[in-house]
């Protein structure tokens, strides 16, 4: 019984780990200066929304806010033309190439960003497309296809055969049979795993970081860019910045979650 | 020193509301010239200051004088030498640059800048910054960027303290430790001195070269052989790492921010460091200790770090002389004498380079007499203490590296660590 | 299934080339640059063979930024592990159905943040003055306590803030597996009076030993892209205490000498070890 209440207490000590640093950030983001930077953590505040206007204001965080919308939104269109079918295809066709194929795929995840940014640079260069959305979209597309296709391939596994077959016999060919048969079928998977590759490219970092310079900026290094700024940071303005940053991963979460139950629930059927 | 803050913004208010309509003359003629010169928004890369703050909320003035409008990035310090650099060697994505003393040479000798004064509107009176400052801003005969920020290092301390311990400003080195040792008191939240331990040759390097030309050291020979590797530069580690014993946490991995920060919130008793931090230290808005600083020189021989940070054209951005000229605009707007007088109204100090603005009487009420005096004391020991060679900011970096592996403990071998940067400036000299 | 059906070739052809091509330009790039003198300044470079492979081999800061990376995996892919099974069976032995989706639900979040608001958030959480987590020290001791510049703990703050973020994420793929399990042999095992910890430590923990590696490596090479946090909270400092291959890299061809050639040798160097050493790995565990 004691261990019991020890582990619910355990339990919520962890879920306090995870939610009070980011109901702090939160609450950072409505204080002046005067009430973030003293010795004693202040809970209560005058709260403020001249941080969070400021922010929206601020033509570098709205530009950077709409370029990572139109490259992140791009990309995972990319990964769902090019990556969902290429995953039907892997999961209708079980054998050495598709199996190879898979593979490879996953193998892209082995490769240092560092590794795929520096060449990336050079290239875009030479080609005068450096620091634009389309290069950007470019680069991210190889995220999102492969990740569209590993997370989809079970989604298209877990569809019954029977159903494809019932509507080959209604005369649908091959290729009508995918679209509305599977895909309809399916689709609950795979808009998890196009979530995935959304929050994916949403985050990532590295690339962005040494592909882009101003045009093409997105929101990550544009936050980034506000906390090295020293002391004179303004650390308000930046926690703001931080919950913009977060908001749109975090409206996903039911979705990847139930993405999740989903594929742990059948998998082990 | 409160009141005569306040009594002092209420009168340049008023002073600024009469000068406004003379301005608005000035500025409409000012547009006639400048009209068709630029054809788009011009784009800056700066590092933060709270005198370009101030100039942005002005930015409709701009607009109305170019036609375009303008945006400025900030980075930090090391960031915007990295990305400035880059983005003048091979992108070209802005229109002005942020340049510094360190790396002018660098800049100008690869054309990565534009000389100013071919495009700077005769208007705005270039003579009319500090010689100093013009004189940093020159490389090769030619004047390459208009300052917003520079001088040389002051001595501020914090007289409340000074008075509790019975001691006197220190005049050397040796009753800087004397000094030092007696203030220093972390139990009650008071810490002797501050330094800056971040990497980079702005950075730790920067407030590390005192002591080092102080003690007599020379970077290099004559003949292009480094001469760092001397007991001058062992001499200056020791003494550096010794006084970080009294710093503020935070200033291990810290630079001007960090320590200038933990001195205006009341950490610190002693300070050396540059010149804006004067008029930053009385001004109530970002200092609790306004009304308890004093100032002084250097304690000898410390040498006082002279430098000057400003705006330059790119080059690469702007291939046409048009472009240039809507840059160079830009620039002089920036750091007219108009946007130096809001700096001023704003308490700004740091961002002030103007001998009108200095001799003007709303500067001598702002600051009183004791800070002008106090500057103008350590211009004779303003001295230039890097080494002026565009591979400069390789070599200042790497020593930066080195110097904060020292400070926070991660190696402690000296004249290994010197060793190893003479290794690298070899390689450097032989590219 | 029409076997002579051309969908295969159609779906899987564009999206298999086009993943090649913008895969294998720049490693082939990387490849060729690594061997050549450019620099970010200037357009011409010449071949200098292994000069920069060599170069590495007496690089005090290489050979230290590679002892940081090994330090890094290892260090992020024990604990990750140690705490999403520790919690994960917590949750499936203490928690109601109900509030296990509840808690599953909330250690999704860290996973989904991105990397740099992470990083930000722990970074202030942590700050010497005015920080959160180290208020209790400051507290009690009135001193400050700043372990991002101490060179002993800054990287495991860094490794903290990535465990944080997918340690609860695999706790909840963990209780996830072990909702799975056949209900049978834990029940046996309760029959004979086993205690909660025994049941899993003998029972349930070894019947997902396969998924348990695959995680293990899953999180492995999610742990190569250490670079956003460590860019934020430490720049690799102080001195070179988390300074990791890609931090070193990224110093080297962007912030210090622009030499692009020398940080692509870096990241040749990289991507063949992680390719062979995964590659081998992966094959193995799924055979």
């Amino acid at each position: 019984m004691i261990t019991r209440f020890l582990g619910k207490s355990l339990l919520v000590f962890c879920a306090a780990c995870v939610l009070v640093p980011l109901l702090w950030t939160l609450m950072n983001a409505f204080k002046v200066n005067a009430d973030l930077l003293t010795p004693v953590p202040q809970f209560f505040f005058d709260p403020t929304f001249e941080n969070i206007t400021y922010v929206l204001s601020r033509q570098s965080v709205f530009g950077a806010l709409y370029n990572s919308l139109i490259i992140c939104l791009s990309a995972v269109g990319l990964g769902l033309v090019l990556g969902l079918p290429a995953a039907y295809a892997i999961a209708r066709n079980p054998n050495r190439i598709t199996q190879e194929i898979q593979f490879f795929v996953l193998s892209l995840r082995f490769l240092p960003p560092v590794a795929v940014a520096i060449p990336f640079m050079v290239i875009w260069l030479n080609l005068g497309m450096y620091d634009t959305r389309w290069s950007m979209i470019i680069t991210y597309s190889l995220i999102t296809i492969s990740i569209t296709i590993w997370l989809s391939i079970p989604g298209f596994q877990q569809v019954p055969k029977e159903i494809e077959e019932a509507a080959r016999v209604d005369g649908y060919g091959p290729y009508a049979v995918f679209a509305k048969v599977a895909l309809p079928v399916a689709m609950k998977s795979l808009l998890g795993a196009l979530a995935f590759s959304f929050v994916l490219v949403w985050n990532e970092f590295m690339l962005a970081l040494m592909l882009t310079t101003s045009d093409a900026k997105t929101l990550p290094i544009v936050a980034s860019e506000m906390s090295q700024q020293g002391l004179n940071v303004p650390w308000g303005i930046l926690n703001a910045a931080v919950v913009l940053l977060s908001i749109p991963p975090l409206l996903l979460l039911g979705l990847l979650s139930s993405f999740l139950n989903r594929s742990f629930a059948q998998k082990n059927r | 020193m409160k009141n005569l803050w306040e009594e002092y913004l209420v009168k340049i208010k008023s002073h600024l509301k009469t000068t406004a309509t003379s301005v608005a003359v000035i500025l409409a003629s000012q547009a006639a010239l400048a009209a068709g010169v630029c054809t788009d928004d011009v784009r800056i890369l700066a590092q933060p200051q709270a005198g370009l703050t101030t100039t942005e909320g002005f930015a409709s003035e701009f607009e109305e004088l170019a036609g375009v409008g303008f945006q400025i990035d900030y980075l930090n310090e090391n960031d915007r030498r990295a990305k400035s650099r880059a983005d003048a060697s091979v992108i070209g994505k802005y229109n002005v640059y942020y340049v510094d003393e360190a790396n002018l040479a660098q800049f100008a000798s690869t054309g990565w800048i534009a000389p100013l004064l071919d495009h700077y509107p005769a208007e705005y009176d270039f003579e009319d910054f500090d010689s100093g400052r013009q004189t940093t801003a020159t490389f090769d005969g030619k004047v390459w960027f208009a300052p917003i920020t520079g001088g040389g290092d002051l001595m501020v301390y914090r007289t409340d303290v000074f008075e509790a311990a019975g001691v006197e400003p220190p005049k050397t080195l040796e009753e800087l430790f004397e000094v030092v040792e007696k203030i220093h008191d972390p139990e009650n939240g008071i810490y002797g001195y501050a330094l800056r331990g971040q990497r980079g040759s702005g950075a730790n390097v920067w407030r590390w070269m005192p002591y080092f030309r102080g003690f007599g050291g020379e970077w290099f020979n004559e003949d292009g052989t480094p001469a760092f590797n001397s007991e001058a530069a062992v001499k200056a580690t020791e003494t550096y790492l010794k006084l970080f014993e009294y710093s503020p946490p935070g200033t291990r991995t810290g630079s001007w921010d960090e320590s200038t920060g933990a001195f205006n919130s009341g950490q610190v008793a002693l300070i050396v460091e540059s010149a804006p931090l004067g008029g930053m230290s009385l001004n109530p808005d970002n200092s609790n200790v306004s009304d308890k600083v004093a100032f002084g020189t250097p304690p000898a021989p410390l040498t006082g770090g002279g430098y000057a940070h400003g705006f330059a054209i790119g080059s690469k951005a702007n291939e046409t002389d048009a472009e240039r000229d809507c840059a160079a605009l830009w620039i002089a707007w920036a750091t007219s004498k108009e946007n130096e007088l809001r700096r001023l109204e704003a308490g700004q100090s740091g961002e002030l380079n103007r001998v009108s603005v200095f001799n003007s009487p709303e500067f001598a009420e702002a600051f009183g007499e004791e800070l002008p005096a106090a500057l103008e004391a350590t211009a004779p020991f303003t001295r230039v203490n890097f080494w002026q060679n565009e591979k400069w900011p390789d070599l200042g970096n790497r020593w930066g590296i080195i110097l904060e592996e020292l400070i926070t403990g991660q190696r402690t071998d000296i004249n290994e660590a010197l060793a190893e940067l003479e290794a690298y400036a070899i390689e450097l000299n032989s590219d | 299934m029409n076997r002579r059906s051309s969908l295969p070739y159609t779906f899987l052809i564009p999206t298999v080339a086009l993943l090649a091509i913008l895969a294998l330009t720049p490693t082939i790039y990387a490849l060729n640059v690594s061997f050549t003198d450019r620099t970010l300044f200037s357009s011409s470079s010449n071949y200098i063979g292994f000069e920069n492979y060599i170069d590495l081999l007496s690089d005090r800061r290489f050979v230290n930024s590679a002892y940081v990376s090994l330090k890094w995996e290892i260090m992020t892919v024990t604990t990750t592990m140690i705490m999403a099974v520790g919690l994960g069976v917590l949750m499936f032995e203490c928690a109601s159905p109900k509030m296990r989706n509840l808690y599953c639900l909330i250690f999704l979040i860290p996973v989904l943040l991105p990397r740099v608001c992470a990083a930000f958030v722990w970074k202030f959480a942590f700050h010497p003055l005015y920080g959160i987590v180290t208020y209790p020290y400051r507290a009690i001791t009135g001193q400050p306590l700043d372990l991002l510049a101490d060179p002993t703990t800054a990287l495991m703050v860094v490794g903290f803030v990535d465990v944080w973020q997918w340690g609860f994420f695999f706790a909840v793929i963990i209780v996830k597996l072990l909702e799975s399990l056949p209900p049978q042999p834990i029940e046996a095992a309760r029959l004979d009076n086993a205690k909660p910890w025994q049941i899993h430590f003998y029972v349930t923990i070894p019947m997902l030993k396969a998924p348990l590696i695959s995680l293990a490596l899953v999180k492995a090479i999610e742990s190569l892209r250490s670079f956003d946090l460590i860019y934020v909270m430490t720049r690799g400092g102080p001195g070179i205490a988390t300074e990791t291959l890609d931090m070193y890299a990224f110093s080297q061809g962007f912030i210090e000498a622009g030499k692009i050639g020398y940080a692509s040798s870096i990241a040749v160097i990289m991507l063949l070890t992680t390719i062979i050493t995964f590659t081998i790995i992966w094959k193995r565990v799924n055979k």
